[in-house]
């Protein structure tokens, strides 16, 4: 397994409101650095300190909730310090971990255009053909970089070069839930209906976001996703 | 017992304290746009501060009662009044049955918040009361009230004599007041912007335009400008966050905001001034003032107190009678 050093001289540990604070490694999208930020939140959902309330990873940030008035019971000085003191110490021992290999979810997904509208604009961009399209997608094991924008979705990353396209210039007013874009170099599932900018190339017959499940996420922040191309029969048959 | 929906008013929800330990999913908390009302509004009848309350805009909803309740008003006063007769906020009034409470007139604030005596019986979803109208779960059903709407609702036994209670609308005045003046602390991105821009967030007054509801309130003022405008990637943002739009407007984030953005964080609004905030109705103006972190822990927990403080005399009457 390969281990990965970091040097803490490139981290902020910041407040973000009076109630949370910022842990960021900066402005990019690695992989290494996401890792880091992921090894972080589950350290303190393990083990974290009296008065912590959640966290929340990002790309190459985490934040911190905590309870201002339970931690200032126990302190002499500001809950923000005494957040902040302990998230220095706990950045410094994570900076050198074992990579996980989290299992690869297998996500079906239709590229027909009648649920991929906007894949025949893709490919025509790259003056790819429509099979080569999903074969670039689906060749791709993705990264789930995190979950945010809306409940469940999925950012993930990296798309191969020859199939990055910019977002549209204007959003659709309804992206059904389950399509699959592609935005610049990211590539994510719809959760739910909503209005979006990200161009559509197909539709997982999955449920991404379930309300009435304990666990309502399919995905979450450190997956590893594959695509696997489906006909309109297949994606017909999982509909129940 | 149940309470009718006979009016539904204009976006009623259920809501408590919010929904937490899901922001990593993607799914915000949600919660009371004024938190310190809706708590302020179950302590004054003996609950926990976190039982789920009906947050009202105006025009706000009109209810049946069916059976004898203490009740609470807090929040915006929209003129309350039962069958008729004007009944006092920040105060627990008793309601008999098949009487009819309404608000009358818009007076100030936005949100009001009706409280009853004992716990409503709502949808709970993921540890919380609040409505999440998206995804259309909690509170009642996942979406606003509506004409015909039935809550539920288990009566305590209540020892309560709200004619004996104090008035602690004059201990209020330090939450609300001075109105538009909201309290900040820099936010992660303050630095991105230049100097010109930071004076003018601090000197000028910005307007709350009528594109706000409770995921955000977008502001019109200054044009804010960023020393280097280049693209951020996406990073957590809380309630309270001031972003800097690519248009050099701002929108502070609400209750029902997303859990992650991608615009720089110039400000975020301490706690302590959220309630304030979530009173200021469409077309007011605030003025942010910057705080360091230990001012506005010290403002949360002062308002804490203030919540203790009254629900020691309110406990104290109620041993008493």
């Amino acid at each position: 397994m390969p281990e990965v050093n970091f040097e803490n001289n490139n981290v902020r540990i910041t407040p973000l409101s009076d109630r949370s604070v910022l842990i960021s490694f900066g402005n990019v999208i690695d992989p290494s650095i996401n890792e880091r930020v992921l090894s972080i939140h589950k350290a303190l959902l393990q083990n974290g300190f009296d008065g912590f309330i959640e966290s929340v990873p990002a790309y190459a940030s985490l934040a911190v909730f905590y309870d201002v008035i339970k931690i200032q019971h126990s302190a002499d000085f500001s809950a923000f310090l005494f957040v902040k003191e302990f998230l220095d110490s706990l950045v410094q021992r994570i900076n050198s971990f074992e990579k996980p290999t989290s299992p690869i979810k297998v996500i079906p997904v239709c590229y027909d255009a009648e649920y991929g509208f906007d894949i025949t604009y893709v490919a025509g961009v790259h003056r790819l053909s429509i099979p080569e399209v999903i074969s670039l997608h689906t060749s791709v094991i993705y990264r789930v970089y995190m979950i945010g924008f809306m409940p469940g979705f999925a950012y993930m990353g990296a798309v191969a070069d020859e199939l990055a396209t910019p977002r549209k210039d204007n959003a659709q007013l309804i992206v059904p839930a389950g399509s699959v874009g592609i935005a610049g170099a990211q590539t994510g599932i719809y959760p739910i209906d909503s209005p979006g900018g990200w161009q559509i190339i197909g539709r997982t017959p999955l449920r991404i976001f379930d309300v009435v499940n304990v666990n309502p996420c399919l995905l979450a922040a450190g997956d590893q996703v594959q695509f696997v191309s489906i006909d309109k029969n297949e994606f017909a048959s999982y509909v129940d | 017992m149940s309470i009718k929906i006979i009016k539904p008013g204009i976006f009623t929800t259920i809501q408590d304290m919010g929904r937490n330990g899901y922001r990593c999913d993607g799914i915000g908390p949600a919660g009371a746009m004024d938190f310190f009302a809706a708590a302020l509004g179950n302590i004054l009848l003996g609950n926990d501060e976190n039982y789920p309350v009906i947050e009202m805009h105006f025009p706000a909803a009109e209810l049946l009662f069916e059976e004898d309740i203490l009740v609470s008003i807090t929040g915006a006063d929209f003129c309350a009044s039962v069958d008729d007769i004007a009944v006092e906020l920040w105060k627990p009034v008793l309601i008999k049955r098949q009487q009819t409470l309404c608000f009358k007139k818009y007076k100030m604030g936005a949100r009001a918040y009706l409280s009853l005596q004992g716990e409503m019986k709502a949808d709970k979803w993921l540890n919380s009361y609040s409505t999440n109208t998206k995804l259309k779960a909690g509170g009642y059903h996942g979406r606003p009230l509506i004409k015909g709407d039935s809550i539920l609702i288990d009566l305590v036994a209540s020892a309560m004599h709200p004619e004996h209670l104090p008035d602690i609308t004059n201990l209020l005045q330090p939450i609300y007041e001075p109105a538009g003046n909201i309290r900040c602390i820099v936010g992660p991105e303050w630095n991105s912007m230049d100097d010109a821009s930071q004076k003018m967030f601090l000197n000028e007054s910005f307007l709350i335009t009528t594109q706000s509801d409770r995921m955000g309130y977008r502001l019109q003022g200054a044009n804010l400008h960023l020393v280097d405008p280049a693209q951020l990637i996406s990073s957590p943002v809380d309630k309270g966050t001031l972003q800097l739009l690519p248009n050099g407007q701002i929108i502070v984030l609400m209750a029902d905001h997303q859990t992650t953005g991608g615009y720089p964080r110039i400000a975020n609004v301490i706690s302590a001034d959220l309630p304030k905030l979530a009173q200021q109705a469409i077309h007011s103006k605030l003025q942010f003032e910057l705080v360091n972190i230990e001012t506005a822990e010290y403002a949360l927990l002062s308002l804490y107190q203030l919540l203790e403080s009254i629900q020691i005399i309110h406990e104290a009457d109620r041993h008493q009678l």
